[in-house]
């Protein structure tokens, strides 16, 4: 018994198990389980555009709605497109009210000289790209004749002033009136320019600038479509209620292990292995930045529970094993009362020979093998018909049935960590305590 | 041991049982039909704590008369917290005005007519791929067509009749029940696969023999997994039965395993021995 102990612990799949482990335990309590927004609280807003857009006026749309968020004062914003034509929000800890009204309607564009408006965003025409010259940017842009006149007359004399720029009331930028501007003659074509310190600097001074001029008129008109929301307080209590129903079914399953197999020796590893499992599904979704939220909650219980039915399939593929040895001798016995059967008699005869033949055959390793490839083939299917959720995840984002993202993906994780990870080392274990020595 | 061997040898007539309840589960979808959640047939679904004791009847009129739309429902109200479903769109910034002093929104969830549309339209092709799916892997696994098909048709039996559950009791088809089948279809396939590969690939003692042992392998890992979910299920109702998600999840996958339990050992066990002995 202690030389199987040793080589148990020797066995690669154990060294790996427990490696990987730690490995998993090391990255929760580094980097934190990264969670969805039900669970920490926050906001999710689904944004639709009138019309399919290219991915260079997606890109606008997105950086103008993250500009705004920010601006406002937003922090934590993800903007994201979900195909061509829609736009997830996600805001952690902002009430959805509060942003509703900043992502329906259009930016509001000010840009003042002291206390004097100059400038609006109805007045810009277009934004055309930003050029960079080493360390120094312009961000060209046109305006309405209208605009020029106005602009023309009030900024008259005042080159080297700040230009304050607004975006839905709040102060963005502040850059200097350029002489060219500032001579009383009318132009529709402007633009604004800057030098920073170095050239990526320069880049994103411009990129800030031209989102900012853009706010006031996004190339597209958009319409929010969906709102989700949980507070930080619910999201605590669905994080509070998920553990303590996993805790409850992990007791309730080794009631139930124990009541069928009588036996303390198979709880344990049955449990040991679920925890196991939680904790490499946790650390895997930690690294890959996974989300966690209740539907990923709900994968992780489906894959934890396959792998429980993995575990009785292989233990009862190994006690039969045990029971059929046992039973060789007193198998003359019960062979008579088969033949009773009349037309099937027959055939229990015939089965009976031939499994006496295959006895020898049915050592330890082959019934583990044959427990893995009903263990492989359910795994297959499983994943087979996750594959479909995963995919509109990773194209479309959470939206529609890609809220089921995360469940898709953790029970996947699951079914990979179980078939390659635990299950073997769960075999691995019933070998040590009914193989063949 | 009679009793189970009366069980096992007439096993032709108990085919019937899951076909017939299968058949049941198709006229209740088609006469009772199913009810949508909010993420499939567009609205608000809102959870509001509560500052003090208010009845369903008169948070539903506050709300009601404050936004100025008569379909509000409150479907319950558990610990000072209260669900409420209303129709359409609501503009969140109103709504909290109106609760104002009421109670404060812990969760909204709100879902335009467009966002819906798209939301039926992928669930229905998810399950249709999902099913697809695991189809072509049973084939692979197998690689013979009748008890390919007598696992298929177990787990369309299982789905069907877990449909017609949700239909029986009013559970919505939302995109958080389409994971319970989703799951279920995985779920119910593991227990066919172990009696397929018990049964036709073993060569070990007499087919009822065969029968038996899978059967008690199938009953444990039914056990195990329809206990797990009535714990969910019992958690989330008496403990936060605002977590539509994993209620709705555990409730589906309870009827859809109970059904699996007959669709497995009388119908595609029954279809299997059928088979075999048409192969004799």
């Amino acid at each position: 018994m202690k030389e199987s102990v040793t080589e148990f612990f020797k066995d690669y799949r154990v060294i790996l198990l427990i490696v990987l482990l730690i490995g998993s335990l090391a990255a929760i309590t580094i980097l934190g389980v990264p969670q969805g927004l039900d669970l920490q609280g926050g906001s999710q807003i689904e944004i639709h555009l009138e019309k399919p857009v290219d991915a260079g006026t997606m890109n606008t749309v997105t950086s103008v709605l993250e500009k705004r968020l920010n601006a406002f004062g937003v922090k934590d914003v993800q903007v994201r497109a979900s195909g061509s034509q829609d736009v997830i929000v996600d805001i952690a800890g902002v009430k959805p009210e509060e942003v509703t009204d900043l992502v329906g309607t259009p930016g509001k564009f000010e840009a003042k000289i002291g206390n004097e408006t100059v400038l609006v965003g109805s007045d810009i025409t277009t934004v055309k790209a930003y050029v960079i010259e080493g360390n120094n940017w312009h961000v060209p842009f046109t305006i309405t004749p209208e605009a020029a006149s106005k602009f023309a007359q009030l900024a008259q004399g005042k080159a080297g002033q700040p230009v304050d720029m607004y975006l839905d009331g709040q102060l963005v930028s502040s850059p200097e009136l350029n002489e060219g501007l500032a001579n009383g003659v009318a132009s529709t074509d402007v633009e604004i320019s800057g030098t920073a310190n170095s050239s990526t600097e320069a880049q994103d001074q411009a990129k800030n600038i031209q989102t900012i001029l853009q706010s006031g008129s996004l190339p597209v008109s958009v319409s929010i479509t969906g709102i989700s929301t949980v507070s930080a307080n619910l999201g605590e209590q669905f994080k509070t209620g998920a553990l303590i129903a996993s805790g409850l079914a992990l007791i309730v399953i080794s009631i139930i292990i124990f009541l069928k197999y009588r036996d303390p020796k198979l709880v344990f590893p049955i449990i040991f292995t679920s925890v196991a499992e939680l904790i490499l599904i946790l650390g895997i979704a930690t690294v890959i930045r996974q989300n966690i939220d209740l539907a990923a909650i709900a994968g992780i219980i489906a894959a934890i529970g396959t792998g429980v039915d993995d575990q009785i399939i292989i233990t009862d593929e190994i006690l039969k094993g045990k029971d059929q040895d046992k039973e060789s001798t007193s198998r003359k016995t019960k062979k008579p009362k088969k033949a009773k059967k009349g037309k099937k008699g027959k055939q229990a005869k015939t089965g009976a020979r031939k499994s006496k033949v295959t006895k020898r055959f049915t050592g330890f390793r082959v019934r583990i093998k044959r427990a893995f490839f009903i263990i492989y083939a359910a795994a297959a299917t499983l994943i087979a018909a996750m594959l479909p959720v995963a995919y509109v995840g990773f194209t479309r984002g959470a939206t529609g049935i890609g809220v089921l993202t995360g469940f898709a993906i953790t029970t996947i994780i699951g079914i990979l960590v179980g078939i390659f990870i635990t299950r073997p080392v769960y075999a691995k274990f019933m070998e040590m305590m009914y193989g063949d020595k | 041991m009679s009793y189970v061997d009366k069980f096992l040898s007439s096993y032709k007539p108990l085919i019937a049982i899951p076909v017939i309840i299968t058949v049941i589960a198709l006229v209740l979808l088609a006469t009772n039909g199913l009810t949508q959640g909010i993420d499939l047939r567009g609205g608000t679904n809102v959870v509001i704590d509560l500052h003090q004791d208010t009845s369903a009847q008169e948070l539903q009129s506050i709300i009601s008369n404050g936004i100025g739309n008569n379909q509000v429902e409150v479907t319950s109200i558990v610990n000072q917290k209260a669900t409420v479903e209303i129709a359409g769109e609501t503009d969140a910034v109103k709504l909290t005005n109106v609760l104002a002093g009421v109670g404060t929104i812990e969760s909204l969830q709100s879902v335009g007519a467009l966002l819906s549309e798209r939301a039926v339209t992928q669930v229905y092709y998810a399950i249709a791929f999902a099913f697809l799916f695991m189809a072509i892997t049973v084939f692979i696994v197998f690689r013979e067509l009748v008890p390919s098909i007598a696992v298929i048709l177990a787990a369309l039996s299982d789905i069907i009749i877990a449909l017609g559950g949700m239909s029986l009791f009013g559970i919505p088809l939302s995109v958080a029940s389409v994971g319970a089948i989703l799951m279920l279809i995985g779920y119910s396939v593991d227990t066919d696969i172990l009696l397929t590969t018990r049964v036709l690939k073993r060569r070990e003692g007499t087919v009822n023999e065969r029968a038996i042992d899978a059967m008690k392998t199938g009953f444990t890992m039914a056990a195990a997994a329809i206990a797990s979910m009535v714990t969910l299920y019992l958690v989330v109702i008496f403990f936060m039965p605002f977590a539509h998600t994993l209620s709705q999840i555990a409730s589906v996958l309870i009827i859809g395993l109970v059904a699996d339990v007959l669709a497995t050992w009388l119908m595609n066990l029954g279809v299997l021995r059928l088979y075999m002995e048409a192969r004799r």
